[in-house]
């Protein structure tokens, strides 16, 4: 079943189509606002083959968006080069920022962030913060908020996934049994009002016209190292998706529920998930932009499976997410998420969790901050870029990952304020209260076998508290295991004296759990039980400030904040 | 490592006497000086979380003698020749490949690409 709209001079087009075949559907949009001047009025727009999950070839899929796009105004809408003008490419374009900056100065735009859970009250908070941004409405998983802030200055935000302009934000679509209804809604939220269209479109190009350049210039340095993670990661993503697809293929149809057409983060729930990469992904169009196209004409795709040559002509792209909350419509505004970092050669952690963290450290001029177990550095990284005036040591016990710290650290230009040692957080060569923060990523209960090191925990903690002046905070990030058996370990000490955690088995108490929401935790399980009654442990001068819990994409984890008050009392 | 990390660096084998283990003696085969920025403020944050003595030893067993007084002056905080030659001291020089050695047991621990390795053996931990 194919739709197809009569448009008018200033307005989009947008179909649907549906193939009763695979059961799956595609939303394509197809935009066409020329801005040479004038506007003109796009051919009314047809269909786009159904695209079905999975089982058609690349190759003949891109024929049949060539053709799609052959046949469209796209051609119509490039003038040819005005003669002896070398299209710009890493030029400025003194009439669209001129117009741009007045744009950004007559009052901004209003945008949504998308952010892994647990990170929007991170977010919300960064955004007031950084953009002095106004209007701030957090939801799951994503931050609406408005600002006048330049380009520049968005694409600095550090806990957000993606960033994009709102274009649309309405009640959800109304569920129904009848699916011809549902798309119509969905069409009709995508391609209603026009003129939304066209300022969003203007506002989207001035920010391109001052940023947009340079986006292209830093992310075509890629070292080959990223891009074939980038590539790994694609072809996998799209793996994925087709096994996705697959198991979703009839449940897409349902209604209800969420329909992510381009969603930024996997979730069980999402159908056809998209390659949003395959158009973001600069190292596929080979790091040849048609520059001199963007100028002209203006043209998105929503949640295509197409190939990378596709990304070489279509500017950008649609983002639709449809739940029970809300249904939003946004274009996304840089090309890559912004948790992809340009000075972090090889990601460890998250760079939002480590950011997320470093925020929580309070690190002020002048601090010393100690990551015992940096790994390849994130957490350290991400602290130092954002707050320079302090001096940052990073401890592992492991060479490669040393090396690979090493790395990133010259990278980002971050020498002169990381040091690097090869030691053991259970016993640093570092005086007692020495340092400010100690922020750290515990790798135990990911990749090591929990039982076995459940037991270095203490030992960890003690160093860690030894190291710390009083006064000075905690950060770590726990495994849903470690956070259990964490909080066993400090509630205990609170409890009770040292002589009694030493004899005394029974009194394990129930730890509780100190969560945001003050829920209780299970009991500490037997293992911990035995091991803990035998260890006198100094956490009485560490005190509790606070547990957010994150998600790293397939498991939960716990950011914990700890800070030391006075150890007069504990010997 | 520079100077201001050799500056908190202990040894932590067992058995020495509290406050032993420090500071740890350089034996240097490669040093580098590499300019960085100087900012004033910083450096006169850094000082009084300096212990001194070892700076001045260490900066002279390094070939570099600091022209740094045997304490920092009251006003230390104003003399921006000072604080430079303090910024210049702690973090331009760079010891790349050499040996730290433990002024109570003697264990050394050996610089390798400016990393200084400080693991111990689980007997001596």
């Amino acid at each position: 079943m194919l739709l197809s709209l009569p448009i008018s001079p200033a307005s989009s087009g947008a179909v649907l189509c549906r193939n009763r075949r695979s059961e799956s559907c595609t939303a394509v949009i197809r935009l066409a606002a020329c801005t040479d001047g004038s506007l003109r009025a796009p051919p009314p727009v047809t269909v786009i083959n159904a695209v079905r999950g999975g089982a058609v070839p690349r190759a003949t899929r891109s024929r049949r968006f060539e053709a799609l796009l052959s046949g469209t105004n796209a051609a119509a809408c490039r003038p040819a080069p005005r003669a002896g003008e070398p299209p710009p490419r890493r030029g400025p374009w003194p009439a669209l920022r001129a117009a741009g900056r007045a744009k950004m100065a007559a009052g901004g735009g209003r945008y949504f962030c998308t952010a892994g859970r647990g990170l929007e009250p991170f977010l919300a908070r960064e955004v007031r913060a950084r953009l002095g941004a106004t209007e701030v409405d957090r939801v799951s998983g994503k931050v609406f908020f408005s600002t006048e802030a330049e380009p520049g200055e968005l694409r600095k935000l550090k806990s957000g996934e993606r960033l994009f302009l709102l274009l649309k934000k309405h009640t959800p679509i109304p569920v129904s049994r009848n699916k011809g209804k549902v798309l119509h809604e969905i069409k009709s939220l995508v391609i209603e009002e026009p003129k939304y269209w066209l300022d969003v479109i203007s506002i989207w190009r001035n920010l391109h016209g001052c940023g947009g350049q340079k986006d292209n210039v830093s992310q075509e340095n890629p070292s080959p190292l990223k891009r074939k993670s980038e590539e790994a990661n694609i072809a996998t993503k799209r793996q994925k998706m087709e096994q996705v697809r697959g198991t979703m293929s009839e449940e897409c149809q349902a209604e209800g529920g969420e329909r992510c057409v381009v969603p930024e983060r996997k979730s069980d729930q999402d159908c056809w998930t998209e390659s949003k990469t395959s158009l973001e992904d600069p190292s596929k169009s080979s790091g040849e932009e048609p520059i001199a196209n963007e100028q002209l004409s203006f043209s998105f795709r929503v949640s295509c499976r197409c190939s990378g040559a596709i990304a070489k002509i279509l500017t950008s792209q649609i983002f639709i997410h449809l739940n029970d909350i809300h249904s939003v419509v946004g274009i996304p505004l840089f090309r890559l998420p912004l948790a992809n970092r340009e000075y972090i050669k090889t990601a460890g952690l998250r760079s939002t969790i480590a950011w997320a963290m470093a925020s929580l450290a309070e690190i002020s001029a002048g601090a010393f901050v100690l990551d015992p177990m940096c790994g390849l550095g994130t957490i350290l990284l991400e602290a130092a870029k954002e707050w320079p005036e302090a001096c940052y040591w990073g401890a592992d016990i492991s060479d490669s990952q040393l090396e690979g710290a090493d790395v990133n650290i010259r990278t980002a230009g971050l020498m002169d304020k990381i040091e690097l040692l090869k030691a053991s957080v259970k016993a640093l060569p570092l005086p007692s209260e020495s340092f400010d923060a100690v922020i750290s990523d515990i790798p135990f209960g990911k990749k090591f076998k929990i039982t076995k090191d459940i037991q270095l925990l203490p030992d960890i903690l003690q160093e860690m508290e030894r190291v710390l002046r009083v006064g000075g905070t905690i950060v770590l990030l726990l495994s849903q295991d470690l956070h259990k058996c964490m909080d066993g370990i400090t509630k205990h000490a609170e409890n009770d004296s040292p002589n009694a955690i030493s004899d005394g088995a029974s009194e394990t108490t129930t730890a509780k759990a100190l969560n945001v929401d003050g829920n209780s935790s299970s009991l500490v399980n037997g293992i911990e039980e035995s091991f803990l009654s035998s260890r006198q442990t100094r956490f009485g001068s560490l005190v509790p400030d606070g547990v957010y819990e994150v998600s790293l994409g397939k498991t939960d984890a716990f950011i914990y904040k700890y800070r030391k008050i006075s150890s007069a009392g504990n010997q | 490592m520079k100077l201001l990390t050799h500056n908190l660096l202990s040894s932590h084998v067992r058995g020495l006497r509290p406050g032993g283990g420090f500071p740890l003696q350089i034996q240097a085969s490669e040093v580098r000086v590499r300019p960085v920025p100087f900012n004033a403020a910083f450096v006169a944050r850094l000082v009084p979380r300096l212990r001194w003595a070892a700076l001045l030893e260490a900066a002279e067993s390094l070939g570099h003698p600091s022209e740094l007084p045997p304490e920092p002056a009251a006003d230390y905080e104003g003399d921006e020749s000072f604080l430079r030659r303090v910024h210049h001291i702690l973090l331009e020089v760079e010891v790349l490949e050499g040996v730290l050695q433990c002024p109570d047991s003697g264990r050394r621990f050996p610089i390798s690409r400016g990393i200084p390795n400080m693991l111990l053996s689980e007997e001596e931990a």
